[in-house]
């Protein structure tokens, strides 16, 4: 053991005393009754430190385990119960120290130390001291880590002063206060000692006390006076001693930026007129001051926000106008743009626009507009005017931006040109006009030109003649259009030039809906005149027209060949003017398939590759085959209207319901033929033998009124027959029958006419029957009716039955004409050729029975 | 384990809160059965060994092999369940106040090393032996015939809190007086448990269930240990007319 004196008085280094002589202790007598000790007990230690922890124990040492927070460690042992483990650069684990352990293997006997590893105590860093009314100071440092365990609490600081040689165990770990003497002491050393268990560290500093004098935080800062551009600030500050005077700094803020700095020196009270101010702006004032005397630090600031008045707007509005016939009368549509916020000084309430005509005299007209409108319509007649337009806030109005509208539009026919769009916009050049230009403006849309447009505007001075178009709206693809107007002397506008273009040309992005159009077998015509050039991505430069020819042959001769993006062949033509929306594909092969594709292309490429179009060319004949029977079958189709049209006129001509035999042809034959003689028989020149009245069903009636079919499809059923005797004496029974034929009977009749037979209806009364026993009645009654017919009743009248003169010889022989000569003699049947009108057949019995007995025959009943 | 612990520990502080306040507004509870519930369930709280010996295990770093062996052990310091039993209703209450007036006077001087939990825990046992005091309160007013017994002996006479011969064996005695705690808590648990099922029997006694259904006792701090159900000597003597179970 050996001491050393540890004192602040003395100084360092000290020097140790000399080692004691060395004491003798049993190991085993400290046991007690406990199988194990280790020892020391709560060693308190610095990190870093190496430290040598040893147990006693009447156990074999290979039965017992240390460890170091679960770790186990390995000792030297020093005799038969003793045993040393040797620590090096122990490091801090927790405040709770750290936990060194043995325990014996079997048994569980455990005996332990907890071994306080503290952090190193660090010097104090940042030491200073302060005063903010001369008569406190406030020290202030760093203290470092926290050097305090369960074992040692945290250091303590303590603030000694030499030259007064008063001390102070500070509170807190990081700061001070000292109560300044009241004898006026300026020079202060202070000295700082930290301290725990196993250390202590010092810090000073000397220094006068007027020199370290940090003000407090001014206050009641408020702006006074508040104007349009300037404004009077007031502040209030803390005194410091007797008298003291402060520099204090005001500073103005706008948007975040210091615009002015002022320096103020002042006792107590401060205030500042504040200048050259914006109106209608906000700012911010702050201020913070320093002891005068001896400069140290700013006070903290304090800052105040305040709003400066209202001016009258600074600028004229920029305005612009948009000329337009409607309905004949041109109207000016006038643009104007919102004042920017330094020239509008303040919010803008409404728009004034004065309409005045140069060329008459008349009252002016005034248009309030209210804010935010920006635009307005006028319709003007053909005079010029003047419009002055200005903005109004609440103090009053701005300048006046004045534009003049000539009637006469002028002339809207000048050249038009391209401009390349860069990065930065569109670099728009043009070349004055007149000497007298007092500026020029660029106009344009932002959007497509089919959108409604937003028209824009750029005003330039005289001197210039080429400006860069820049907005956030431009977009590749589209086209933008750019007029130039050249403003005058007379502040009128007047067009200079017209450019187009894009800030990026794109490929077409549709192909033009193709026509094909004039096809033979050698050719055939594309048009696609609808397409557009105006609305294409990109200035179109000309045509591609791609043409697939059949396998194996060549291209046409105004096509080379090309390779299609699938790798396939193809004929291609290029059509380098954009304003040829025609092409004839030529020298083609007949009946041919081939395949056409027409794009558009523009500087970056051609537009999407579509499906092509099948053609097939003509076979060499077909055209001329068109020729003839196209005119054939108009003839044609002429001449069958023409029978429709007149097909009364000719079926009276041609084929009548009741044929004039008078007219007919076969007279005219027989008698230049064969016999001059022959003519057409009278009746009255005919007497009939027999007549014989067939009797048919009332169905079959009905049958032949209704439906009016021909007499060889009527069904005639049982039917009755009535005989009428011959009353010539020379009538010797049936023999070979005579037929006189009519041509231009129709062939059912004459099929039904068989021999001698009159159908009559079964329930036909006899009394009716009665009168036609008499063969004058009958003749007459016949007669009569013919004659009738042929003078009353009109030919081809729908309910006439026509009963055909008839006489065969044999039933059914109707097509030979009869070779031999009629004999009237033997057996001649006489078919009677009459018209029996329907009022006849319905007329009901009367006394004039031989008249009436032709009702017996019935609707489609006919003699034979 | 680490984020399930912080998860209770704001319920164990709500709940003892609940309880402080109910104690300081002085109102006792005059229904038995609530009355009994909140006891079980405060000393299902505090047998929650992460509100007070895990943070202490982790804080000391006991939590290592070959210490945790060492702060596992059930010191004999408490009344063991069985000597609870034992009791009567009003000496089990006795006792119980006895040994948590104890507790509180061990982990004052455990403040240094669990400044939150021991305030915390604090709080829980002033509730409950708020609690208990009602509880007394309440047997006393239903029975005053009752024969005084006396209390049964918990740590005993436990002298002041003198400074441990050194830390180490300072912090493996705190560790066993804290699982002492727990295990102490479980073991009120269960007696008071078994106060709730002395009513069921008295209905049925030939099912007489151990719990009723989700009343679940928590698994206890303490390592092995039978725990023998037995009942009180006078349970029914004891119950308050008009409010224990008939």
């Amino acid at each position: 053991m050996r001491s050393m004196v540890d004192d602040a008085r003395i100084p360092k280094p000290g020097f140790w005393s000399n080692w004691s002589s060395w004491e003798e202790a049993d190991a085993q007598n400290s046991l007690g009754h406990d199988p194990l000790l280790v020892f020391p007990k709560d060693k308190l230690v610095e990190e870093g430190s190496n430290v040598t922890i040893c147990y006693v124990s009447r156990i074999h040492r290979d039965n017992i385990s240390c460890y170091l927070e679960g770790v186990q460690i390995y000792g030297e042992q020093l005799d038969r119960s003793v045993s040393a483990f040797e620590l090096k650069n122990v490091s801090f684990i927790r405040k709770r120290g750290t936990n060194v352990f043995c325990k014996v293997d079997q048994g569980g006997a455990l005996g332990g130390i907890v071994l306080f590893v503290s952090k190193v105590l660090e010097e104090p860093k940042d030491f200073s001291c302060e005063t903010q009314d001369l008569k406190t100071l406030t020290c202030t440092w760093d203290p470092g880590s926290d050097t305090g365990l369960s074992k040692q609490p945290s250091q303590s600081y303590t603030l000694f002063e030499s030259f007064s040689g008063k001390k102070t165990l500070c509170k807190h770990r990081n700061w001070c206060n000292w109560q300044v003497a009241q004898d006026s002491q300026e020079t202060y050393n202070f000295t700082l000692v930290a301290e725990n268990y196993l250390r202590k560290r010092s810090v000073s500093i000397l220094f006068n006390l007027t020199q370290r004098v940090h003000p407090m935080t001014p206050y009641n800062l408020f702006p006074k006076n508040v104007g349009a551009t300037n404004a009077t600030m007031t502040w209030k500050v803390h005194s410091i001693g007797n008298n003291s005077t402060l520099l204090c700094q005001l500073e103005l803020l706008a948007e975040g930026k210091v615009i002015q700095q002022h320096n103020v020196s002042i006792k107590v009270n401060g205030e500042y007129l504040l200048s050259e101010l914006e109106p209608d702006t906000e700012y911010v004032a702050r201020v913070r001051c320093a002891y005068t005397n001896h400069f140290w630090k700013w006070s903290e600031l304090i800052s105040q926000k305040f709003n400066t008045a209202e001016a009258a707007p600074s600028e004229a509005p920029d305005v612009w106008r948009n000329m337009k016939m409607v309905s004949g009368h041109p109207t000016v549509s006038l643009f104007w743009k919102p004042l920017s916020k330094v020239h509008a000084n303040g919010k803008i309430l409404f728009y004034n626009v004065i309409v005045e005509n140069l060329d008459k005299p008349s009252r002016l007209e005034v248009l309030s507009i209210p804010a935010p409108t920006r635009s307005t319509e006028l319709t003007l007649d053909q005079c010029s005017y003047q419009i002055h337009v200005t903005a109004h806030n609440s103090v009053g109005p701005s300048p006046a931006s004045v534009i003049v509208i000539s009637g006469d539009p002028g002339n809207e026919e000048v050249e038009s040109g391209r401009v390349n769009g860069t990065e930065d916009g569109f670099s728009v050049s043009w070349k004055p006009q007149s000497g007298d230009a007092t500026g020029y403006v660029v106009e344009w849309c932002d959007g497509p030109q089919d959108l409604p447009c937003a028209l824009q505007w750029k005003n330039l001075g005289p001197n210039t003649t080429s400006t860069v178009i820049s907005s956030g709206a431009f977009r590749p693809g589209v086209r933008y259009n750019f007029r130039i107007y050249e403003i005058s002397a007379k502040r009128m506008a007047h067009l200079l030039e017209k450019k187009a273009g894009y800030l990026e040309e794109l490929a077409p992005s549709d192909n033009p809906q193709v026509v094909m159009s004039n096809l033979t077998s050698h050719s055939f015509t594309l048009s696609w005149k609808d397409y557009s050039t105006e609305s294409q991505p990109g200035f179109i430069q000309g045509y591609h027209v791609y043409l697939k020819p059949k396998a194996g042959e060549q291209c046409p001769p105004a096509f080379e060949k090309t390779v299609l993006p699938e790798d396939s062949l193809c004929c291609k033509h290029t059509i380098d003017n954009p304003e040829q929306k025609t092409f004839v594909v030529e020298n083609l092969q007949p009946e041919s398939v081939y395949e056409f594709f027409v794009t558009a292309y523009t500087s970056v490429g051609e537009g999407p590759l579509d499906a092509f179009t099948k053609i097939t060319t003509l076979d060499e004949y077909s055209h001329i085959l068109i020729r003839i029977i196209l005119p054939m079958i108009f003839c044609v189709l002429i001449v069958m209207i023409i029978c429709y049209l007149k097909h009364q006129w000719l079926k009276e001509k041609c084929y009548p319901d009741i044929p004039d035999p008078y007219k007919s042809s076969v007279l005219s034959l027989i008698k230049s033929k064969e016999n001059p003689h022959l003519t057409i028989m009278n009746i009255n020149d005919c007497v009939p033998d027999a007549i014989e009245v067939i009797n048919k069903p009332e169905g079959s009636k009905i049958q032949f009124l209704g439906t009016r079919k021909s007499l060889t499809e009527t069904e005639f059923t049982k039917p009755a027959y009535i005989y009428l005797l011959p009353t010539e004496k020379n009538y010797s029974g049936p023999g070979p029958c005579i037929c006189f034929e009519n041509f231009t009977y129709n062939q059912a009749a004459s099929d039904f006419a068989s021999c001698g037979h009159f159908p009559v209806t079964p329930q036909a009364p006899p009394h009716q029957l009665g009168p036609l026993t008499s063969p004058e009645n009958l003749l007459k009654a016949l007669e009569q009716n013919y004659m009738n017919s042929l003078g009353e009743i009109p030919a081809g009248e729908a309910n006439l039955n026509y009963v055909s003169q008839l006489a065969s010889s044999t039933s059914g022989d109707k097509d030979s004409l009869p070779t031999n000569p009629p004999e009237p003699a033997l057996c001649s049947e006489y078919k009677m050729q009459m018209v029996i009108p329907l009022g006849l057949a319905s007329a009901p019995p009367s006394e004039n029975s031989s008249l009436s007995s032709t009702t017996l025959l019935g609707q489609g009943e006919h003699y034979r | 384990m680490r984020a399930q612990r912080m998860r209770r520990t704001p319920l164990s502080v709500i709940l003892g809160l609940l309880f402080l306040s109910m104690a300081a507004t002085s109102k006792c509870l005059g229904k038995y059965h609530e009355l009994l519930l909140q006891l079980r369930r405060q000393a299902d709280l505090m047998q929650d060994t992460s509100t007070l010996l895990d943070p202490y295990i982790r804080i000391q770093g006991l939590d290592t092999p070959g210490l945790k062996e060492h702060c596992r052990e059930c010191p004999g310091a408490f009344p063991s369940e069985d000597a609870l039993r034992g009791l009567s209703r009003q000496g089990f209450l006795r006792t119980l106040n006895a040994t948590l007036g104890l507790v509180l006077h061990r982990l004052t001087a455990l403040y240094q090393d669990l400044p939150e939990a021991q305030q915390l825990v604090g709080l829980n046992i002033r509730g409950f032996r708020s609690n208990i005091h009602c509880m007394s309160l309440l047997l006393r007013s239903s029975s005053e015939a009752e024969t005084p017994e006396p209390t049964q002996p918990g740590p005993g006479p436990t002298p002041p809190p003198t400074p441990p011969s050194d830390a180490f064996q300072h912090k493996l005695k705190s560790c066993r007086f804290l699982r002492g705690y727990h295990c102490f808590m479980h073991s009120v648990g269960q007696v008071l448990r078994e106060w709730g099922e002395s009513r069921s029997r008295s209905r049925s006694r030939r099912h007489s269930p151990r719990r009723a259904p989700g009343d679940t006792a928590p698994s206890g701090p303490c390592r092995g240990g039978a725990r023998r159900m037995w009942p009180f000597r006078r349970d029914r003597r004891l119950m308050p007319r008009g409010h224990l179970p008939r």
